[in-house]
């Protein structure tokens, strides 16, 4: 049987590292992105945004190279911005022009003509649900409502790739999830590859069938999510009554490592007998078992495992995110 | 009830009252939606784009025409307040009043009053140069409140807003940038000040019914003010984008414009005044350049000081706004501001 053929990736780099006078941004990057939804996952200041940056060609790598769509990342920066929507984390909106105004103004800013770019501007505010609003000046919209503005300036030219730097932030459940559809369906109806960053794992998860994951100028993980999940190792999850002390430190006497919640706790499952074993510290420590259940890893364990194993202090995603990433005033 | 009695095809009471057995089993109502889209705003479907981009002159004017369109109209191009409009509307028609009084001379004929004006307002040395650099009230109180007007949001509003990230993003690069917003930005200046005075030369030829000999007299006269203009505009229009890139105020930077031209002129006056020395003024891009246009119109200079040191200064201001602008400008950030 021939091997199956291997399609170009994306976005290739490598050995890429950039320094920022002493300091390293960027250490010996290798990376190869291919077609479809991946999502790029690291703390603050990771280096994120200056890989954003390498990619998008803002920015030359002190060593190393990289290729976007064909064109070097070093010297066709603007061949590569031509190809690539970028929808910037902050706001990137002049908030006294309406919507259909800014969109036909950010489609004119990559050579499009005026005509052209009115009438894909009304084809992409459609898309982004914001056909009926697309008249109003962008100071009157919602959070939710600009961050679609966004994503339609990053659509106008119909580009290969959408990188999306956070782009559920600041949005509330129904505005987050209609932008999640919406980059999924530009995956799957669009055919367009989408590179996302988010501190939220269910949101990358939703979209992405691919991590990078990035802390301190390195990758750290690359791959499927689905692989990655496959990769963690399994756990039950508990939920006790009375003494959870006691069958915490039981538990941990009998050589099950646990992690807990308060009530809840989760026990590495080694075999079929953990489940036993469970039950047997219970009754040592008189405490009622009231659920007991396989527990299904997600991103967001695959991200605290290697945060643990890199020595980071990282309860969960939740500490990565600052008010303005849930949309508190700041 | 016996065994052989056959009630199919029987027609109950109900279905006789309401006539619902008689073929309308068979029918469909017609309604407004479908049943399986119900719910569904809009749908949603991603729609592909084929056409070319166009090259970067294409970009670039988009980039000017933006800045310049949105002074005539608000729709669709940069916005400027009313009051903003209102003003540098105000301004250029001021600018053309001494077209206004050319045209009262000519209109009162060669009596005393048509006289009076043309020898006040006619085409001179010291008019041309008063046209464009004249203290008072042109660059006290007009030029100066036209720069802050127009120059002052030009790079801070895409710092506050951040909108650098929707030039950076894509293929403009910060040259272009640059030049363009200082083209838009010069170009509705030129409007104003070198427009004003081309309108007042050629009115005074119309309005006076002037010949061939006029011109041969006046025209290099004229040059040197438009020389003068000209480097008034790219003066004032450097200072300005200089200190509008190192704000995020567009309030900030026309202030700090209106200070720079009146401070330094202020503080070059009372040194004169105290120490009879007029190499202060200097520092005062007006006076730097008022002293050049009274050389290039060939008027007796007001200042004691060497031309040269006024033509160095000249340099060294647009020199170190240029470049103070060029590295604020690359610091504007794409991902981050």
């Amino acid at each position: 049987m021939a091997p199956e053929s291997t399609p170009l990736p994306l976005i290739e780099a490598r050995a890429l590292r950039k320094l920022y006078g002493p300091h390293l941004a960027l250490e010996d990057v290798n990376l190869a992105i291919p077609h479809g939804a991946t999502g790029l996952l690291g703390p603050n200041g990771a280096g994120k945004s200056t890989l954003f940056k390498c990619i998008l060609g803002l920015i030359k790598a002190t060593s190393g190279d990289g290729h976007v769509l064909g064109h070097d990342m070093r010297t066709e920066g603007h061949l590569i911005r031509s190809k690539i929507g970028y929808m910037p984390e902050y706001d990137s909106l002049d908030p006294g022009l309406n919507a259909i105004d800014q969109v036909r103004y950010s489609g004119e800013l990559l050579g499009m003509n005026s005509s052209a770019a009115t009438q894909r501007a009304h084809e992409v505010l459609e898309y982004v649900g914001l056909k009926d609003q697309r008249y109003r000046k962008i100071e009157t919209f919602s959070t939710g409502m600009k961050q679609a503005t966004k994503l339609a300036c990053a659509l106008i030219h119909d580009p290969e790739i959408l990188i999306c730097d956070e782009p559920t932030n600041g949005l509330d459940q129904r505005a987050r999830n209609f932008m999640l559809q919406t980059l999924r369906r530009t995956v799957t109806d669009g055919g367009r590859s989408v590179i996302m960053s988010s501190h939220v794992m269910d949101d990358v998860q939703e979209v992405c069938d691919r991590i990078v994951m990035i802390h301190k100028g390195k990758i750290v993980v690359e791959g499927k999510i689905d692989e990655l999940v496959s990769q963690v190792e399994s756990e039950i999850e508990i939920s006790v009554w009375g003494g959870a002390s006691e069958m915490e430190s039981q538990l941990v006497s009998m050589g099950m490592p646990v992690r807990r919640l308060g009530r809840n706790m989760r026990v590495s499952k080694s075999s079929e007998e953990t489940y036993s074993k469970i039950m047997e510290a219970a009754s040592l420590c008189g405490v009622q078992v009231r659920k007991m259940s396989d527990y299904e890893p997600d991103l967001e364990d695959i991200f605290l495992l290697i945060m643990d194993r890199l020595g980071e202090e990282v309860k969960g995603t939740d500490d990565l995110m600052t008010d303005e990433h849930r949309g508190l005033p700041v | 009830m016996s065994d052989e009695l056959d009630i199919t095809g029987g027609i109950t009471r109900m279905e006789s009252a309401f006539g619902s057995g008689d073929g309308d089993q068979d029918a469909q109502a017609t309604v407004a939606q479908k049943a399986e889209i119900k719910g569904a705003i809009f749908e949603q479907s991603y729609r592909p784009w084929r056409g070319t981009l166009g090259p970067r002159w294409v970009r670039n004017y988009s980039i000017y025409r933006h800045h310049v369109y949105g002074l005539f109209t608000s729709k669709g191009h940069r916005h400027y307040p009313i009051m903003v409009r209102l003003t540098i509307l105000g301004i250029f028609l001021f600018s053309l009043s001494p077209v206004a009084m050319l045209f009262l001379a000519s209109m009162g004929g060669n009596g005393d009053f048509g006289e009076v004006l043309s020898r006040l307002w006619g085409i001179n040395r010291y008019n041309l140069w008063g046209q464009v650099l004249g203290f008072f009230p042109r660059n006290m109180c007009m030029w100066p409140l036209l720069t802050a007007l127009v120059v002052g949001g030009m790079i801070s509003d895409d710092r506050s807003n951040g909108t650098s990230a929707i030039y950076f993003s894509r293929p403009v690069n910060r040259i272009d940038y640059t030049a363009m917003k200082f083209l838009s930005s010069a170009v509705v200046l030129g409007f104003v000040i070198v427009f004003s005075y081309i309108l007042y030369y050629t009115g005074a030829i119309v309005f006076r019914g002037e010949g061939w000999a006029f011109l041969i007299d006046t025209f290099p006269m004229f040059l040197g003010g438009l020389l003068a203009g000209l480097l008034l505009v790219l003066t004032y229009t450097s200072i300005g984008l200089a200190l509008s890139s190192i704000s995020q105020s567009r309030f900030f930077a026309g202030v700090a414009f209106l200070a720079t031209i009146y401070g330094t002129k202020m503080v070059a006056f009372l040194i004169e005044s105290q120490f009879d020395s007029s190499i202060l003024y200097i520092f005062s891009p007006y006076d730097v350049l008022a002293h050049i246009g009274q050389w290039l119109l060939g008027i007796e200079s007001n200042y004691d000081h060497s031309l040269a040191f006024s033509v160095v200064s000249l340099l060294l201001m647009n020199g170190i706004s240029i470049a103070l602008l060029a590295s604020r400008v690359s610091s504007l950030e794409v991902t981050r501001e």
